[in-house]
């Protein structure tokens, strides 16, 4: 994390510490932290396995999949106590929840040769449809652990700079999404001046779930007329102090690209290939 | 310099589709909640969620009438939501419907603005969503009365999206907001005079 284990990592690739360490923030830190990796490496490169994942039907490589990329964010992530206790406390029963959802919903006629095991209302419940339904699970899981690889390790913000800097997303594009973060407290204050306005003006909808959504309908408009009202006026704002005048900018923070990003580019997907060519035909037999 | 680019990507224009896409990324983030808790336990309504992702990519194209609306709107959608259980794999998610919606506007070269291609559009990528959703969650195994079920919540909610976005960029161009923003268009006059509002 800081930038004295920077000095002292004698592990690390030369380029690390070539330019600016000052401007790499938090991505001047040592190799075992994921936080430090290009965003659109940690976002981004899991995405073939995904696909991959999604298209599977057994019950091991899901598991497997799964377990590696629990391991990747418990030991090159290290989220916080909570989320960690969230995670592995929470995956078991979300698991264990969409097994039984998902094997009520199965069709109860792929699975006749199997053991009926309960009978709630007008839900069956099949040993073999629980099969299905615990493969559905573990897939689940599965694709939910592999973009939380990213999920956890990066933010939106930092996604959005390393587009711009390493994509060749026109900055301009870049900075309107990072200044549209400032937006959303502007909503909340928004939102109650027109509350007070429909309430002054004595605006009534009537009761019930209908007059409700034409209630928040009519909120909806003169929200998104003053958000957008307020955008032009930033917008303003933004060109009178020249932005968008160059054709490049300076960077506050520099997101590198690193070895380490190959790295982990080619450990994922080496993992992921030694999991569906080796591991699953060795346990499968 | 390519100065028609330049004006296709004015700094009003930019920050109008991020206070869209704001309004959207506000809306998405209590949504990836509810859809996190529905779609381990319910699936079936989980579904039903879809149309929430279309609106805000909607009302930007139908209002702006721009190229890059709606990946633009949704790519600042998916920057605010990335405060959601999955973070910023929302960013990809987001700009995942915003271009799907987006071709159907580059096939027809920006040319047409009918309501009919924002509904052959969000049923376009509505069609492509189920059927990923049924990879996904392997519905082909599914009773027929839940892929059923699926697959008509599921284009429903992508229409029923696509109609409120419509309504909700008729409104705010009849309150005048983004006026001038968007081209004119032809026949029909921006302000209508008989407008009660």
């Amino acid at each position: 994390m800081s930038a004295g284990s920077l000095a002292g990592g004698p592990a690390l690739p030369g380029a690390d510490t070539a330019d600016g360490d000052a401007r790499l923030g938090r991505f001047a830190g040592p190799a075992w932290d994921l936080r430090t990796y290009d965003p659109l490496v940690t976002a981004f490169g899991p995405l073939p396995v995904v696909v991959w994942v999604f298209t599977t039907r057994d019950l091991l490589t899901p598991a497997l999949v799964g377990l590696a990329a629990l391991l990747v964010i418990l030991l090159l992530v290290r989220p916080p106590a909570r989320v960690v206790g969230v995670l592995l406390l929470g995956l078991p029963v979300l698991a264990a929840l969409m097994t039984v959802s998902f094997g009520v919903l199965t069709d109860p006629r792929a699975v006749d040769g199997t053991v009926l095991l309960a009978t709630v209302g007008p839900f069956e419940l099949w040993s073999g449809a629980l099969a299905t339904g615990l493969a559905t699970s573990l897939r689940t899981c599965a694709l939910l652990l592999l973009v939380l690889v990213g999920g956890l390790s990066t933010t939106g913000q930092d996604v959005v700079r390393a587009m711009v800097q390493q994509l060749r997303v026109p900055y301009r594009v870049g900075y309107a999404a990072l200044a549209a973060l400032r937006f959303v407290p502007r909503f909340g204050h928004e939102l109650e001046v027109i509350r007070a306005a429909h309430r002054v003006r004595g605006v009534d909808h009537g009761r019930g779930p209908l007059a409700g959504a034409r209630r928040r309908l009519g909120y909806a408009v003169p929200l998104l007329a003053g958000g957008i009202r307020h955008g032009e006026r930033v917008s303003l704002a933004m060109e009178a102090r020249g932005f968008g005048a160059h054709a490049t900018r300076t960077e506050r923070v520099v997101v590198p690209f690193r070895v380490r990003d190959v790295a982990f580019l080619l450990a994922t997907w080496g993992g992921a290939a030694a999991i569906a060519l080796v591991v699953v035909a060795a346990l499968t037999g | 310099m390519p100065t028609t680019r330049r004006q296709s990507l004015t700094t009003r224009y930019l920050m109008t589709c991020a206070a869209i896409g704001a309004a959207t990324g506000v809306l998405l983030v209590p949504a990836n909640f509810v859809a996190a808790a529905l779609a381990p336990t319910v699936p079936v309504l989980y579904s039903a969620m879809l149309g929430l992702w279309i609106v805000g990519p909607v009302l930007a194209l139908a209002l702006v009438r721009r190229p890059g609306a709606a990946v633009l709107t949704m790519l600042v959608a998916g920057v605010i939501s990335s405060a959601s259980p999955l973070g910023a794999s929302s960013v990809l998610t987001c700009l995942m419907v915003g271009a799907a919606l987006e071709l159907a506007f580059v096939v027809t070269l920006y040319r047409v603005w009918a309501s009919w291609l924002f509904y052959a559009a969000t049923f376009v990528f509505s069609a492509l969503y189920t059927w990923s959703a049924f990879v996904a969650f392997d519905a082909a195994s599914m009773a027929p009365v839940v892929q059923a079920l699926i697959v008509g919540l599921m284009m429903a909610s992508a229409l029923v999206g696509t109609w409120a976005g419509l309504l909700l960029a008729r409104r705010l161009e009849r309150a005048g907001v983004a006026r001038g923003l968007a081209p004119a268009r032809r026949g029909t006059p921006v302000v209508a005079a008989s407008d009660p509002a």
